[in-house]
């Protein structure tokens, strides 16, 4: 597999480490969160047969986490984006 | 010997004789031929025996497709079974033998087999030795094995290297005859960076075998040409002895190159490179593999493709026979009797199909003799070319399960469905069989790829040739047959089997392949497939189209396990990490232990030591007595800086970090988000935004990745970096009650009293006069102590200037096993308690959860479950027999109590002797452990054998009140 | 104990080899110094590195280079400066003209660095190395996994590049490398 890192271009998927679904970005407050939400950031993910946003991690070149966007059913990498920034759009910041 | 078949002309180099042995018997062949063409000049068709029923067997093709003609090359730890020597280059020196007979190649005692073939059908082994069960494992499979398989393995390590590499293209073009050439030619001009692979030798493909004309020149002359002009362009790799074998994600193709099989002395290069090519196009242009017909014994040595014939006439100047029959089902095979007339060989008989003519069987013993046609003639031959047409290669384009799609015109299957991203196909691949046009394909092909990619390079106009006549009928097999007629020569299937299959009701072409095993093996069954999805089809009332294909997955030919394991053997297995103080310990009689990459010395045997128990013993006596010296060099060490660092290690440790004060250190505590431990380890606070950060060895790298996904995925705006100064810094733990007064000889001006310098202090400091230090006063054993970190450029002068500081203390290196024991009898918790299971209240450690922050993990670690008073708990433990040494993984259970997993009170994580107990001791879960200190427990372990009472007591079997870390 | 004194020793022994007309030498005697940007920091960063070095912040993938003082990037917000400095205060030296606009952390000792230059050099590092080297423009860098062992390329020249990689792993890597030469040459 090739993943096409944002600022160093095709990079061999060997240099990555998988870690799977980018909802983990999405990490609810541990003080205010309900326990059950607590429990669904840490054990529930969805299991497409299609597009799947994924986090990568760039262990053996630049260490960026990247957010992969990735057909599950053709291996089809559709969008590669910097995690960081990502979590930003989504409004993670401190 | 001579070469009784040897005719004028083609592309050897009648210059160069070269020796060659053929099973113990030498014979000469020419520099350019391959092992099959020279034992054809050397008059030789019988060259093996088939897989079943020990049929005697020819050379039946020119190439890689070849299902026949398998033989094992090389003698000794070097001899490499069922390699084709269709595609054995011949070298001065090789050595080949024939394969799958007892006795000698002409008289194999296992042809009884033949005999015995209407027992051997298909599904034989699944309905035969289904009972009685008990004769499987002593009699049915020992016999199998023994008459099964067709060469023999050398049983002995592969002495030959091999490689990988790395490769990197705009188009890769797979198959170098016209198409390929064309497309290459194209590309390259309009400045592509291009590979173009070659299973094959020589490039051109079918150009070297057959007589066709091209820009007004021999054809094989102007692939030569063409190959020159690629070479000279310099945007282009050429790999010749190369087959792309795999198409993988993302235009990733891997490709087998043989460097050295074709020399007689490779000298200590590798045999074979396996290449992860990476390409942004690829365009296939395989050709495509000629095929049989099925009639009356139709596979004697002597019967042959019509390609082949051609082949070895044209390309290698080799006479197949001297009175050779075609037998054809399409206008391609009428061009061989051409050739061989063209040539001087008598052609005695051509038959065509198309218009009723038919071979309905065949004559002779070890060779073809003579055939009889359907009209009851017999004409004499000692060669039959038959061709039953052509079906492209489609191989690489079904890798990402592409389907190819039946094209009645063609009588193949084409490419179909969805091909790999990034892939095109040209020419016979493709279905285009004329030359012309093929040529056009594979040069249109590539303009494409040129346009698309932003070439800018003119590509030229591609070369002229005509386009010959290529009328095929879809005939597969002569009518009323009453003789055995094969459909996959390697695996011994017959038509008979095809009907007895779809007779037993296996339906889809996947399970007549399993059934019959049509297909299988080395070849694939390229020769074969076809012809046997036509009959399956036949016999259901079918179409072809209806029946469809099995599907091709990689490799394309068989790949050596050898080439993909390349240099990963012996010690170079995968890499080692050195600690600083490597050189030293092995001076010092290390003996090392493999920790992840890092090889750390386990204890150090001193003269007169019998066992590794002296050794530590001793040393973790001595730690306790004075003062020790262990590498801690391989705990991870994570340089931590920005503004908001100690806010972050208030989020990612499970206690609280904010408040640490600058010159302390604090031990620190990792949950996972579901609220298990993972990793401890120390941190120190060097300045107000300075940390430096200590993991286990185990989860350096584990624990950097976490931390580096909470700065950028979780909290992106906090001032916070990391960099891993693990091997930037070797560091040593000084143990023991006369640590101090060592360390006070090495470290330069720094009051190191209790006062000045209590427990958990660290600095920045130098040692030895001058070198910069950084100094940590924590203990791992429970004594003072100390870990003292240099530069690593350092540290073998750092480790010589330690233990001689502490020759006065008579101080000892100690290892990894003594490291475990001191940790052991001090109740301190490493991997073998933090498992990826446990929570901070089972390793007595729930204490430390904070209560008033968020960090990763804390939130689940509060769930009911996970704080049940009854849990487990870690405890401490020894023998009540006090000589009775523990056993790791015991479990514990209420004496009395029956062994089941019922009444399990926990297991034993870690046991040692304890020198300073003069008794095992052992650190467990118990349930309720905590509360149960005094109770005697068994200790069970069917495993090991041992079922021991043991009583509960403090994990903290060596100072309990911690008054020694703190003097 | 004044009269014991620690001497600096080469992971390597200093090694220098000669294959067919190729070298493979061991830099001992090159420093490495990372320097973080601290979030919102670039700029003053930027400015220290043109005042203190006349280098330009070297975009990824690239290294930028001013006399013998070369930065490479290593990461989005992270590069490393590597220059010949036999003491080791690399730091402090570095963080002196930085005057506290990054954070700094000696890497002098993670590091090994060879320097592989010769004819053969782009056929042997394609055995190891999955990086397009031969499309590297000269200061092209890449870190990479070379092996199993992580490394780093810069190239230096036509045929000439300085690899770096983890110095606990420098005996494996300088076997991969060397290997590679000697199966190519």
């Amino acid at each position: 597999m090739i993943i096409n890192h944002p600022l160093l271009g095709p990079r061999d998927s060997a240099e990555f480490v998988v870690l799977g679904d980018a909802c983990l970005i999405d990490r609810p407050d541990g003080m205010n969160a309900a326990i059950e939400e607590m429990h669904d950031y840490a054990y529930i993910r969805d299991n497409p047969a299609g597009e799947h946003r994924e986090l990568w991690y760039h262990e053996q070149g630049d260490r960026s986490w990247l957010v992969v966007t990735r057909s599950t059913l053709t291996h089809e990498v559709i969008e590669v984006e910097l995690a960081r920034n990502v979590a930003r759009a989504r409004g993670r910041s401190r | 010997m001579t070469q009784a078949m040897r005719i004028e002309g083609g592309m050897v180099d009648r210059e160069r004789t070269l020796a060659f042995s053929w099973n113990g018997r030498w014979m000469t062949g020419y520099r350019g031929d391959t092992l099959a063409s020279a034992l054809l000049a050397n008059g030789e068709r019988l060259v093996g025996r088939s897989f079943k029923y020990h049929r005697p067997r020819g050379i039946f093709s020119s190439g890689s497709e070849e299902p026949s003609a398998l033989v094992q090359l090389r003698d000794g730890a070097a001899r490499e079974p069922n390699t084709r020597a269709t595609t054995v280059e011949l070298f001065d020196g090789l050595s080949a033998t024939s394969q799958n007979h007892r006795g000698p190649l002409a008289f194999d005692l296992m042809a009884a087999n033949d005999l015995l073939s209407p027992f051997l059908s298909a599904g034989f082994y699944y309905k035969t030795f289904m009972w009685p069960k008990a004769f499987w494992e002593r009699v049915y499979e020992p016999l199998i094995r023994a008459s099964a398989g067709l060469g023999r393995l050398s049983m002995k390590p592969d002495p030959d290297a091999y490689d990988h590499g790395f490769l990197h293209c705009d188009l890769l073009v797979i198959g170098a005859g016209p198409a390929g050439l064309a497309a290459a030619l194209a590309a390259s001009r309009t400045g592509l960076r291009v590979i173009l692979a070659d299973e094959d030798f020589v490039p051109g493909g079918r150009l070297n075998a057959e007589t066709h004309e091209v820009d007004g020149q021999a054809g094989a002359d102007w692939a030569a040409g063409a190959a020159a002009e690629l070479t000279a362009n310099g945007n282009v790799r050429l790999m010749t002895r190369t087959t792309v074998f795999g198409a993988f994600d993302h235009g990733i193709h891997g490709a087998l190159e043989r460097r050295t099989d074709h020399l007689a002395d490779a000298g200590d290069r590798p045999r074979q490179v396996l290449w992860r090519i990476y390409s942004r196009r690829a365009l296939l242009a395989a050709g495509a593999t000629e095929r049989s017909m099925a009639f009356g014994n139709n596979d004697r040595p002597g019967i042959m493709l019509a390609g082949a014939v051609r082949a070895y006439a044209n390309r290698f100047g080799v006479a197949p026979g001297r009175n050779v029959a075609v037998f054809t089902n399409n206008d391609d095979g009428l061009r061989t009797a051409e050739d061989l007339s063209g040539k001087g060989i008598e052609v005695s008989a051509v038959v065509d199909a198309r218009r009723g003519n038919v071979v309905v069987d065949t004559i002779g013993r070890s060779g073809i003799r003579a055939i009889r046609l359907g009209d009851g003639r017999r004409v004499e031959t000692d060669c039959l070319a038959v061709s039953g047409g052509w079906s492209p290669n489609v191989h690489l384009t079904c890798h990402h399960r592409g389907r190819p799609v039946w094209n009645a015109e063609v009588v193949g299957f084409v490419p179909g469905g969805e091909l790999p991203p990034g892939m095109c196909v040209a020419g016979a691949a493709n279905g285009t069989m004329t030359l012309a046009a093929t040529i056009r394909e594979g040069h249109g092909a590539a303009v494409g790829i040129s346009e698309d990619l932003g070439a800018k390079g003119s590509p030229g106009t591609p070369a002229k040739a005509a386009d010959e006549d290529c009328a095929a009928a879809p005939f597969w097999q002569v009518a009323g047959l009453r003789k055995r007629a094969w459909v996959d020569l390697q695996n011994d299937v017959t038509t008979k089997d095809v009907q007895q299959s779809h007779q037993e009701g296996f339906r889809s072409v996947e399970h007549l392949k399993r059934y019959t095993t049509l297909g299988m093996a080395t070849d694939q069954g390229r020769t074969a497939n076809v012809l046997g999805l036509a009959l399956m089809a036949e016999a259901a009332g079918k179409s072809i189209e209806e029946t469809g294909t099995t599907i091709f997955r990689p490799p394309y030919t068989p790949v050596a396990i050898g080439a993909f394991g390349g240099r990963a053997r012996g010690k170079h297995f995968r890499p080692f990490r050195l600690t600083p103080s490597h050189n030293w310990a092995q001076e010092n009689g290390a003996d090392f232990v493999e920790a992840g990459m890092w090889l750390r010395a386990q204890w150090f045997k001193q003269p007169g030591e019998k066992g590794w128990r002296d050794s530590v013993d001793r040393e973790a006596s001595q730690v306790r007595k004075s003062v020790g010296i262990c590498d801690v060099t391989t705990l991870g060490k994570i340089d931590i800086q920005g503004r908001d660092s100690a806010e972050f290690l208030n989020r990612v440790y499970a206690n609280a970090f904010l408040k640490l004060p600058v010159g302390k250190v604090r031990y620190g505590l990792m949950l996972r988000e579901d609220g298990i431990c993972y990793d401890d380890g120390t941190t120190a606070r060097l300045a107000e935004s300075h940390f430096v950060m200590t993991t286990t060895t185990a989860n350096a790298v584990l624990v950097f990745r976490n931390l580096e996904f909470a700065r950028q995925c979780l909290w992106p705006d906090l001032d916070v970096h990391l960099i891993s100064t693990t091997d930037g810094w070797a560091q040593f733990a000084v143990a023991g009650p006369n640590s101090r007064a060592l360390l006070s000889k090495v470290v330069d001006g720094l009051d190191l009293s209790n006062d000045a310098f209590p427990f958990m202090a660290c600095a920045e400091c130098s040692v030895f006069g001058g070198t910069p230090a950084r100094l940590f006063r924590i203990s791992f054993s429970g004594e003072l102590a100390y870990e003292i970190a240099v530069p690593a450029r350092y540290g073998d002068s750092m480790i010589r200037a330690l233990m001689k500081a502490g020759e006065a203390f008579d101080a000892v290196p100690y290892g990894t096993e003594a490291l475990g024991v001191l940790r052991i009898e001090k109740g301190h918790v490493a991997g073998n308690e933090i498992t990826g299971q446990t929570t901070a209240r089972m390793l007595g450690l729930g204490g430390m959860l904070s209560r008033s922050k968020d960090a990763i993990g804390l939130r689940l670690s509060e769930r009911e479950a996970m704080n049940a008073d009854d849990g487990m708990r870690l405890a401490g433990f020894r023998p009540v027999d006090r000589s009775v040494i523990l056993t790791a993984g015991a479990h514990f259970l209420n004496p009395g109590d029956p062994a089941d997993m019922a009444r399990d009170q926990g297991w034993m994580t870690s046991v040692a002797y304890s020198p300073e107990l003069g008794t095992s001791v052992g650190l467990g879960f118990l349930r309720r452990g905590k509360e149960r200190i005094g109770e005697t427990v068994r200790a069970y372990s069917p495993v090991r054998d041992q079922d021991v009472l043991v009583e509960v007591c403090s994990p903290h079997h060596v100072d309990p009140d911690g008054v020694r870390q703190r003097g | 104990m004044a009269e014991i004194a620690l001497e600096a020793a080469p992971v390597l022994g200093g090694t220098s080899l000669e294959l067919s007309g190729n070298r493979i030498v061991e830099r001992d005697d090159l420093a490495i110094v990372s320097i973080a940007t601290p979030l919102g920091g670039e700029e003053a960063l930027a400015e220290a590195l043109r005042n203190g070095w006349s280098l330009d912040v070297p975009e990824p993938a690239r290294s930028s280079l001013s006399g013998t003082v070369r930065a490479i990037r290593t990461s989005p917000d992270q590069m490393m400066l590597i220059f010949p400095h036999a003491t080791p205060d690399a730091e402090a030296v570095v963080q002196e003209r930085l005057g506290g606009t990054g954070y700094t952390t000696d890497q002098t000792d993670s590091w090994i660095a060879l320097e592989v230059a010769g004819p053969d050099t782009i056929s042997a590092m394609e055995r190891i190395c999955p990086l397009d080297l031969q499309s590297f423009e000269i200061g092209g860098t890449g870190r990479t996994v070379m092996e199993h062992i992580g490394a780093m390329a810069i190239r230096t020249g036509d045929d000439a590049f300085l690899l770096l990689s983890a110095s606990s792993s420098a005996g494996s890597f300088l076997h991969a490398v060397e290997t590679s030469y000697r199966y190519v040459t």
